[in-house]
């Protein structure tokens, strides 16, 4: 007798073709929609106007996917290499933040970078401003300030998924390896590194995807001129430009960027079902 | 590798938990701060949490974060097991595509999600009108008799929960899955063939089996939950609001110091809670070793107390832990329902809050006061769905579009009496000719705010606000219609102009300014902080609002440029199909009386339509200040007609311009 459990599967498949797929069919067939409700292609051929965008986009999120991976790995490496107390404690104080909410991270910065804020005061006090002769420096309402906005909110999830792997590595294989006559670098290039890729490729999916979508991190940091994709989305939604048909063809276009990412991604690593996990 | 690190690395270790933490720990030195600077200290007080707890906005959206969490994980951990044993008891040709169907929301960006629910939700209710539309008029059917639907849906607390709830169950599946795999699956089929029904094999093998799958999938997705804002923001609507919302539209205002203090309140909870689960871990972890160590592991007890071995007891501690649950969940929504209720939205800063208690208290009508941004993205969320509202307080040319679509309801001007107090000069305006459809509300005029100690010469003319001389002092104003409109000001163009190449002309000019860097940004409501804080040197903003700004400070003038500017009139109307007329009409002949406009205007400082309100201010300004009102100050709030001569309202503009607005702003954007 074959168990009656996959019963259970049907109340999900209906759950997820009204609330995942519909969702999604819907957004293509409105990006493939005029307001008449005609089919049309508009939406995407005047898309090229919005070039700059994407590339601003794509740029600033791999910049803060760049810095986060090398802020993070490293930071992952030498966790693990700690006592298993100090683990336990580092990782709550990693995942600490994330209870907080996203917004309040990025609020908490906009304080710090406002041109009256605290770093500008404090060069104020050191003398530094007058050094330079200016009355501050720009630091929010740029696109560094984007960037940094992405690595804070965004730095645990390239920390975690590395973490885990390194600290779950057969310690028996670097024995061997140095066993072998392998220096320490040598270790670390030839067994660490290669084992760790598809914590790397996980960790890189769960910066990137997040910062060239993001919308908020752009307006309370960049000040609303750095507009980026997410901007352009938010825009044609619950923004100043009422246009769900080209809002719903933006959003289709990145998801498809996303998902050709993930694949070529999914081709470099193995693990499929890691990458998604935390 | 169990070498111990290096200074070095430990170093850095350090300097990423600075980096982390340096922020969070401002926020919370600053909720202590008894001035509202979140850079001055002003010496110590806990005055901001006394405030906080009597801030109805940031507790309500504080109750509906946690609710729509805890719902959301109670709901998605229990659907999410149930679904992962369904999946993992299905032949693989089918569970591999299902997983990969299943796992799109957390692949997709947020974004994504959120939009696309976003339109779900908007195609269901335009569905669901036209339904209930047709379902009402079947006056033959019995049940259209009993039955009336409501024809118009808005997202709200359901939508907030269902998206939660969408984006929550794959988080479960995907941590839930990995221990089905590892559990032996004959185990089913022996507990089976040994007399189990299938609620049994479930209950006795594969729920102790899964447990910590279950445990960690809930964890995720209550952290999920509570982190999330962007698919919240596409979902929620307008009535509801999550603590992340209320931040991120407080952020294009003035942050209040509240938002501190909340961080610190929820940072210190987490942390406690995060000591408390790892010191009972590490407790439990050591024991266990002891055990171990002492005795055989096949004796191995539980750790838990031993009162707690009894099942029914345990059977007992859960149910309580269940129901308390419950009756919190109960007591939550409680707090948000019930009492009549008028949903009004307005824009940032624009009424004196002591009138809304004064309204509940003399009425019972609870009042969700939200607010929009701009004409335009209130016009968005009403044609998303997203604006759940009865008053609506938009300006005249976006009034008259709304009346163009037929969103507009006429208004029962018997249960306003005091619209008699309004001066015939604001009746029958071009946007509302009859008078059917809108109370003036308040009015003002479009200038330029400046800040005298970083602007030596004296404006004068809209040229300052392009003129590259002031590179990277300028903050533009944030909405296609006034940022075009003080552009043809400057060229000397109608702002009411259809002229596409006027308008292009407008649009290059703005554009010029911004390649040369004129702009430090593009702000609406975000100007209160930024001019008040000296962090530019000029905007373009209204006159009532530089009046607000000006009691924060001293250097800040404000001028009406000689080339004229727009005069607005922003009205409350009655959205068509709102839930709570009764209470609407009550909502706006309370804030039409004279009472009520003279303790606005004196706090928004814009002008009032009432005609006695605007007799006795100078009066009730002396009783209330003690001193004189100086003509210059009235002169802002109302503006005298000499100086309106010059200035000129804004009419709808036809589809065609509309759109061209619309694409030339975005242009402008990118």
């Amino acid at each position: 007798m074959k168990s009656k459990l996959n019963r259970f599967a049907i109340p999900y498949v209906v759950w997820m073709a009204l609330f995942v797929v519909t969702p999604i069919l819907l957004m293509v067939i409105y990006a493939f929609s005029s307001v008449d409700g005609g089919f049309t292609l508009d939406n995407f051929t005047s898309m090229g106007e919005y070039l700059p965008v994407f590339t601003r986009s794509f740029k600033l999120a791999i910049i803060a996917t760049l810095i986060c991976l090398l802020m993070g790995y490293p930071m992952a490496y030498f966790m693990a290499k700690e006592g298993p107390r100090f683990q336990r404690v580092a990782m709550a104080l990693i995942m600490l933040p994330m209870w907080m909410n996203f917004l309040l991270r990025t609020y908490a910065w906009m304080s710090i970078l406002e041109n009256n804020g605290l770093i500008n005061q404090l060069l104020g006090a050191l003398g530094i401003l007058d050094a330079l002769g200016t009355d501050h420096v720009q630091l929010i309402r740029t696109q560094a300030a984007v960037v940094l906005g992405m690595v804070y909110n965004y730095l645990p999830f390239m920390i975690l998924p590395i973490y885990s792997v390194i600290v779950k590595l057969d310690h028996s294989l670097l024995e061997a390896a140095r066993d072998l006559g392998a220096n320490s670098l040598n270790v670390f290039r030839k067994v660490i590194f290669p084992l760790s890729i598809p914590a790397i490729i996980s960790g890189v999916t769960m910066v990137f995807v997040p910062s060239v979508s993001t919308f908020a991190i752009s307006r309370l940091l960049g000040g609303g001129e750095e507009l980026m994709l997410g901007d352009l989305i938010e825009q044609q939604f619950l923004g100043g430009a009422y246009d769900p048909y080209l809002g719903a063809a933006i959003s289709m276009v990145m998801m498809v960027i996303v998902v050709v990412c993930m694949v070529l991604m999914n081709h470099f690593g193995e693990g499929e079902e890691q990458a998604v996990m935390l | 590798m169990k070498k111990q690190n290096s200074i070095g690395s430990r170093l850095l270790i350090a300097l990423v938990f600075l980096f982390l933490y340096a922020p969070i720990l401002l926020l919370i030195i600053f909720s202590f701060n008894a001035g509202d600077s979140s850079v001055v200290w002003r010496g110590f007080s806990l005055d901001w949490y006394g405030k906080l707890f009597q801030n109805r906005l940031i507790m309500e959206s504080v109750y509906m974060t946690l609710l729509v969490s805890i719902l959301a994980t109670a709901i998605s951990t229990i659907a999410g097991t149930f679904a992962a044993i369904g999946l993992y008891s299905l032949k693989r040709r089918w569970r591999s595509p299902l997983m990969t169907v299943s796992n799109i929301p957390t692949v997709n960006a947020d974004i994504v999600t959120g939009v696309s629910m976003c339109l779900l939700f908007g195609v269901f209710f335009m569905g669901w009108s036209s339904f209930a539309g047709w379902f009402n008029a079947q006056e033959l059917s019995l049940l259209g008799h009993i039955l009336q639907l409501p024809e118009r849906l808005t997202m709200g607390f359901t939508t907030l929960l269902l998206a939660h709830i969408a984006f929550d169950i794959p988080y479960v599946i995907l941590n839930v899955a990995p221990k089905l795999r590892q559990m032996d699956k004959n185990l089913i089929d022996a507990a089976q063939d040994l007399g189990c029904t299938w609620m049994q094999a479930f209950w006795k093998v594969i729920l102790p089996e899964i447990k910590p799958g279950v445990v960690s999938g809930a964890l995720i997705a209550f952290t999920m939950s509570v982190d999330d804002f962007v698919i919240s923001y596409f979902t929620a609507g307008s009535s509801t609001s999550t603590l992340a919302m209320t931040i991120y539209g407080m952020t294009k205002k003035r942050v209040s110091p509240e938002i501190n203090a909340v961080s610190t309140l929820l940072f210190v909870t987490v942390l406690v809670l995060l000591i408390l689960s790892n010191v009972l871990e590490a407790r439990q972890e050591k024991l266990a070793e002891m055990r171990s160590e002492m005795k055989p592991v096949a004796q191995r007890k539980p750790i838990l107390p031993p009162v707690f071995r009894k099942s029914w007891l345990r059977r007992m501690v859960a149910g309580v832990c269940a129901v308390s649950l419950l009756l919190v969940v109960a007591a939550l929504s409680h707090v948000t329902g019930s009492r009549p209720v008028v949903n009004v939205c307005s824009w940032g800063e624009y009424i004196d809050e002591a009138l809304i208690t004064q309204f509940e208290e003399e009425t019972g009508i609870r009042v969700n006061y939200q607010t929009a941004e701009s004409n335009e993205t209130l016009y968005s969320l009403l044609k998303s769905g997203g604006g759940d509202y009865d008053v609506v307080v938009p300006s005249d040319y976006m009034i008259s579009q709304l009346i163009e679509e037929d969103m507009l309801t006429e208004l029962d001007y018997s249960l306003i009496p005091n619209f008699d107090l309004v001066d015939a000069q604001f009746r029958n305006l071009p946007y509302d000719p009859e008078n059917k459809y809108t109370v003036p509300y308040a009015w003002g005029t479009l200038g330029i705010i400046y800040n005298e100690n970083m602007i030596e010469d004296e404006i004068t003319s809209w040229s300052a606000m392009f003129d590259p001389k002031y590179a990277g002092k300028v903050m533009l104003i944030n909405n296609s219609r006034d940022a075009l409109g003080i552009a043809l000001l400057y060229l000397g163009y109608s702002v009411n102009t259809t002229n596409e190449a006027q308008i292009r002309e407008a649009y290059q000019l703005l554009a010029d300014a911004t390649n040369k860097g004129v702009y430090a940004g593009k702000i609406m409501d975000e100007v209160f902080q930024v001019m008040e804080g000296g962090n530019a040197a000029m905007a373009t903003y209204y006159a009532g609002d530089y009046l607000s700004m000006l009691e924060n400070n001293e250097d800040l003038r404000f001028v009406i440029p000689e080339e004229g500017s727009n005069w607005f009139v922003d009205a409350m109307c009655i959205l068509k199909d709102a839930r709570h007329p009764a209470e609407a009409h009550a909502w706006i002949n309370f804030i039409a009386s004279t009472d009520a406009a003279l303790a606005n205007m004196d706090y928004i400082w814009y002008g009032t339509a009432n005609r006695e309100a605007i007799e006795q201010y100078p009066e009730y300004y002396l009783e209330n200040y003690g001193e004189e009102l100086d003509q210059e100050t009235f002169d802002i709030i109302q503006t005298p007609p000499e100086v309106l001569e010059r200035c000129e309202m804004y009419l709808v503009l036809p589809k065609e311009t509309r759109d061209l607005y619309k694409s030339l702003w975005i242009k402008l954007g990118v």
